[in-house]
């Protein structure tokens, strides 16, 4: 059978988006909705979990700046702490930064399924560009 | 309707993560379609071919739906640390016919990328690993999905524009 395939809708959001990342934590069973709920009700901001390990988190907060993110940085180890399913066993390390940018206007997003970060290092290098 | 549910990542697999996705997308079937017979499988790791093995089982006894949760970002490929996402590019190579949408942050990220399609006469949907987008693309899916007349590009917004509005603003290209 031929394969087809439409090109459905390409939506661009424009949010701002900062990547908090939680280490030194042991991890079994965790509830995301839970840890997500809590730490959008401190941050007033929307939360997502994107990646989990055993012993890191890491999460995009959207609409504040690492520094705003960090400010209230007890609160947000109260609130992991009180989370079923994680336990802090030493000093709980939080870093926050700002997601790298990939300037969409240059990549083509039609083309491609990959990545719009890997179409645009692709674009630097076949322009010997080093916008990274 | 028989329905097949199959979670991917390696934290719901390690039980890291409650798979509280799956126990939705349950409950949301038994109370849409009573007589539906619905399975859950063992989930899959992030790697596309298993993913790609794993569906190719699961057509083979012939369900109607296949629903995969996680894996719709960009992963890896922006954070060393974030595991691979790979289920839509599985779905992309898997399907026969398909239709698919994508939501880029104006960062350029890709944030999620959803694909609805057939393979022989089943229906297979990915949705997102994060709870609150899952839910609401699994709704806007039941509220496109029409039993007699499956419509993929209808399915497919619907569900992209639910995911989308669970996002802090707006601008559609």
């Amino acid at each position: 059978m031929d394969k087809v395939n439409y090109n459905g809708q390409k939506i661009i959001a424009f949010a701002d988006k900062t990547i908090l990342k939680i280490s030194n934590v042991s991890i079994k069973g965790l509830n995301t909705k839970e840890l997500e709920n809590s730490l959008m009700e401190k941050l007033n901001t929307i939360v997502r979990i994107i990646g989990v390990t055993g012993e890191n988190i890491e999460m995009d907060i959207y609409n504040l700046s690492p520094e705003d993110v960090l400010k209230d940085a007890h609160g947000i180890i109260k609130a992991v702490s009180l989370t079923e399913g994680i336990k802090a066993e030493n000093v709980m390390d939080l870093s926050a930064e700002k997601a790298v940018q990939v300037d969409i206007d240059n990549i083509d997003i039609v083309k491609n399924i990959s990545c719009a970060r890997e179409r645009w290092q692709s674009y630097e290098r076949s322009n010997n560009t080093d916008r990274s | 309707m028989n329905a097949a549910i199959i979670p991917t990542g390696a934290e719901i697999l390690a039980g890291t993560v409650l798979d509280t996705s799956s126990a939705y997308i349950m409950q949301k079937l038994i109370k849409y379609f009573p007589d539906c017979i619905v399975t859950k499988l063992c989930p899959a790791a992030d790697v596309q071919d298993i993913i790609i093995n794993k569906i190719d089982i699961c057509v083979k006894s012939n369900p109607d739906l296949i629903i995969i949760t996680g894996g719709s970002g960009g992963g890896h490929r922006y954070s060393s640390s974030l595991a691979c996402d790979y289920t839509h590019s599985a779905l992309s190579e898997y399907l026969d016919k398909y239709n698919a949408s994508e939501i880029y942050g104006k960062n350029g990220h890709l944030w999620c990328r959803l694909v609805c399609g057939f393979k022989n006469d089943c229906l297979v949907i990915n949705l997102p690993g994060p709870y609150a987008e899952a839910t609401a693309a699994f709704d806007a899916f039941l509220e496109a999905f029409d039993m007699n007349e499956i419509d993929i590009v209808k399915i497919n917004n619907q569900m992209i524009n639910a995911v989308y509005s669970k996002y802090p603003v707006s601008e559609v290209l």
